[in-house]
């Protein structure tokens, strides 16, 4: 690379005005108002049936609050957290999949381009601005919950209830950029916004529907025939757990079941030798529990830094002019 | 044939020999005789007195003997009770005999003095017996009660029982109701029960002239120091009184007991890593724990060591501190284990259960966060490597 090429002046000029455009335009737009009515219709039904339940329960539980998250109500066989689990996918992609080829559709980039802004920060604002936005919408679901929770439970949270929920929060958060990301992926690769959509919801049914049954078929074809130990048994679940976690959306469950379960110690089976002197029910500390999940945290920030870095590269070698 | 019956002749002329060489052994008295142990007995003005009497047969074909009574005073009424019924007539078989009850209702105001009266049993046959009975109106003797131990001093450990058997005799002519008490020093527990029954009892009937067995178990406080220790026995009834001296001899025993300093029995460990705990033996017993050993058990592959490892002796009321270095396996999973310490001695040990907080090392959110800036660098070098103008 020669050295005349080389840029004058930070990369991020510009960056201020495209995030507060495009966050703007997010807020704004009727698809929020859509995406919004879709969360709440999404979010809002396994709160309040859990809250129900959980009014009834009277047997002390030192976790009650984070139950209203994973509680899966009798009448609706889905928790909070799960139903996070694929809307935020949705949402990611109803705010990314087109950012970059409407401007190359309504020929605004070049115009946009023209202006003292880099590519990197024209790419990097949207981004950020559909994070923002993501933020913006679950954090506002996030203490709609907990306002509810506290006037139908109508007592106070502990303090490591709120600040494992907050965590819970930022992991919601960060699988939401993961999505985002690859929606921008594809906004940049397909010049036409629909087939951009199409893939990336195809990819999201893909490991949402598919891929654990896809994980389960490879985990079988490489297993032993007989399994002779449970170490054997183990490495084979091992590898099982392995292949899912190539997916965002078992990531990002884990770490809320480590988050909001606390008596969660470990995702996998255990030996009977590990079982021994276990005090079973005894939740893990905070930061233990944080320790647990922060590989699922590191897979999904480096997953969505690296994705976000792909979508960077392609767009910087497009061809802009059309 | 003729053998046999000659045969038949010499047995039955052995049977029939027998019965003679029995007739001329030493010889049993045949008769009837009526059998009382004191014939000459004193009775109350206005109260009842009951007379044992047996009716004896020995030798005799049994036969319905009469019953009855001469010389009974004006205004004295006596009844011949057999098995609580007045009964007229008894009949013994033979060698055997018939107890009879006289209950003598001497009237209030009959005089001082001896009577005689005189109860006679009378055969179909020529049969007869007759027993004159002299009875002194007078002063009764006193209620008197008697009380005895065969074994007045046991010896125990402080958590052994101590068991007394106590014969509590009626010596009054009177049918008796006792109360029982016992008083030893503060703190130890006395009840009493009946012979080999299991319910506690506080007063227990005794009939004139019996003995009853009643049984005295003292507990003795856990921590009681060695020592002898009286117990004293009372029995009491209406006008009598008894007292027995019973004696516990406590040798001392000591009691172990594995703590920490301030009670708190749960810690925390790093997988992998040896993390200390100081427990505390003590001895809260009253005499000193020889050869105590200590001992561990834990979650597989956990190492467990202590220093020191065992002790010679711990003096009653002492104190040690003992350390114990655990290790978790390696493969621990991060959480709550239990893991017991005990500490053994010659019939004594105590255990402790701790909680250990098994947590793993932050290394690997280290790591997460250098896989975080990798990815990051990754991003700064695609800015590098592609970015235009």
């Amino acid at each position: 690379m020669p050295r005349s090429k080389a840029r004058q002046g930070s990369p991020f000029t510009g960056l201020g005005p495209v995030f507060m455009k495009e966050f703007a335009d997010h807020l704004s737009s009727a698809r929020m108002t859509v995406l919004l009515l879709f969360v709440i219709a999404f979010g809002a039904f396994p709160v309040a049936s859990s809250l129900q339940e959980l009014r009834t329960v009277s047997a002390a539980d030192p976790f009650l609050f984070l139950r209203i998250f994973t509680l899966a109500p009798e009448r609706m066989p889905i928790s909070f957290a799960l139903a996070l689990n694929f809307i935020i996918p949705l949402m990611a992609i109803g705010l990314g999949f087109d950012s970059v080829n409407s401007e190359f559709s309504r020929r605004t980039l070049s115009r946009v381009l023209s202006q003292p802004i880099y590519r990197d920060a024209l790419l990097l604002g949207k981004f950020l601005g559909g994070l923002a936005t993501l933020a913006v919408t679950l954090t506002a679901l996030w203490l709609i919950v907990f306002g509810a929770g506290l006037l139908l439970l109508g007592l106070p949270p502990r303090g490591v209830e709120v600040a494992r929920a907050a965590c819970f929060l930022m992991a919601a958060i960060a699988y939401g950029g993961v999505w985002l990301a690859v929606s921008l992926l594809f906004s940049v690769i397909f010049r036409s916004a629909a087939t951009s959509a199409l893939c990336a919801l195809g990819l999201w049914l893909f490991f949402f529907l598919l891929w654990p049954m896809i994980a389960e078929a490879i985990t079988l074809g490489f297993a032993p025939s007989q399994i002779r130990s449970a170490e054997e048994f183990l490495a084979v679940e091992q590898m099982g757990f392995a292949l899912l976690r190539l997916s965002p959306g078992t990531l990002f469950s884990e770490a809320v079941l480590g988050l909001l379960n606390p008596e969660t110690r470990t995702f996998g089976s255990l030996l009977p030798a590990q079982m021994r002197g276990v005090i079973p029910g005894a939740p893990l500390p905070f930061d233990q529990s944080l320790l647990l999940i922060w590989p699922q945290i590191t897979g999904l920030i480096a997953g969505m830094i690296v994705v976000f870095a792909a979508a960077y590269v392609i767009f910087q070698r497009e061809e802009v002019r059309a | 044939m003729r053998r046999l019956i000659a045969l038949l002749v010499l047995l039955a002329s052995a049977a029939g020999a027998s019965p003679a060489t029995a007739q001329s052994q030493p010889a049993v008295m045949q008769g009837l005789f009526l059998l009382t142990d004191y014939p000459a007995q004193t009775v109350r003005a206005g109260e009842i007195t009951t007379i044992r009497v047996k009716l004896q047969n020995s030798g005799l074909a049994p036969e319905a003997m009469a019953l009855s009574l001469s010389g009974v005073p004006a205004g004295w009424k006596i009844d011949i009770l057999g098995g609580g019924q007045p009964v007229a007539s008894a009949m013994p078989g033979q060698n055997e005999s018939v107890s009879l009850q006289l209950r003598v209702e001497v009237p209030k105001d009959a005089r001082p003095g001896t009577q005689q009266v005189v109860l006679s049993a009378k055969g179909a046959r020529l049969q007869s017996a007759e027993l004159p009975l002299a009875l002194t109106v007078g002063t009764e003797a006193p209620a008197k009660l008697s009380m005895k131990s065969r074994l007045p001093s046991l010896r125990g450990t402080p958590r052994s029982s101590f068991e007394y058997t106590v014969t509590v005799g009626n010596d009054s002519g009177k049918d008796l109701t006792v109360a029982l008490s016992a008083q030893g020093p503060a703190n130890f527990q006395t009840t009493f029960t009946e012979g080999f029954g299991s319910n506690e009892i506080s007063s227990i009937p005794i009939e004139a002239g019996q003995t009853k067995d009643i049984k005295l178990k003292v507990t003795p406080p856990r921590d009681v120091k060695a020592g002898d220790y009286p117990v004293l026995v009372k029995v009491a009834s209406e006008g009598a009184t008894a007292e027995l001296r019973v004696t516990l001899q406590v040798s001392g025993q000591g009691r172990l007991a594995l703590s920490t300093k301030d009670g708190r029995l749960s810690g925390e460990a790093e997988v992998g890593k040896s993390s200390t705990y100081t427990l505390q033996l003590s001895n809260d017993g009253t005499a000193a724990v020889d050869d105590i050993e200590m001992t561990g058990s834990a979650p597989t592959n956990w190492k467990v060591e202590f220093n020191p490892k065992s002790l010679a002796a711990l003096a009653p009321n002492e104190k040690k501190d003992v350390q114990v270095v655990v290790t978790p396996s390696d493969k621990a999973i991060a959480g709550d284990y239990v893991a017991s310490f005990r500490a053994t001695a010659r019939g004594e040990s105590s255990a402790a259960d701790f909680r250990i907080t098994v947590t793993t090392s932050t290394l690997w959110g280290v790591v997460g966060i250098g896989i975080i800036a990798v990815a990051l660098l990754v991003l700064l070098g695609a800015v590098a490597r592609f970015g235009r103008r």
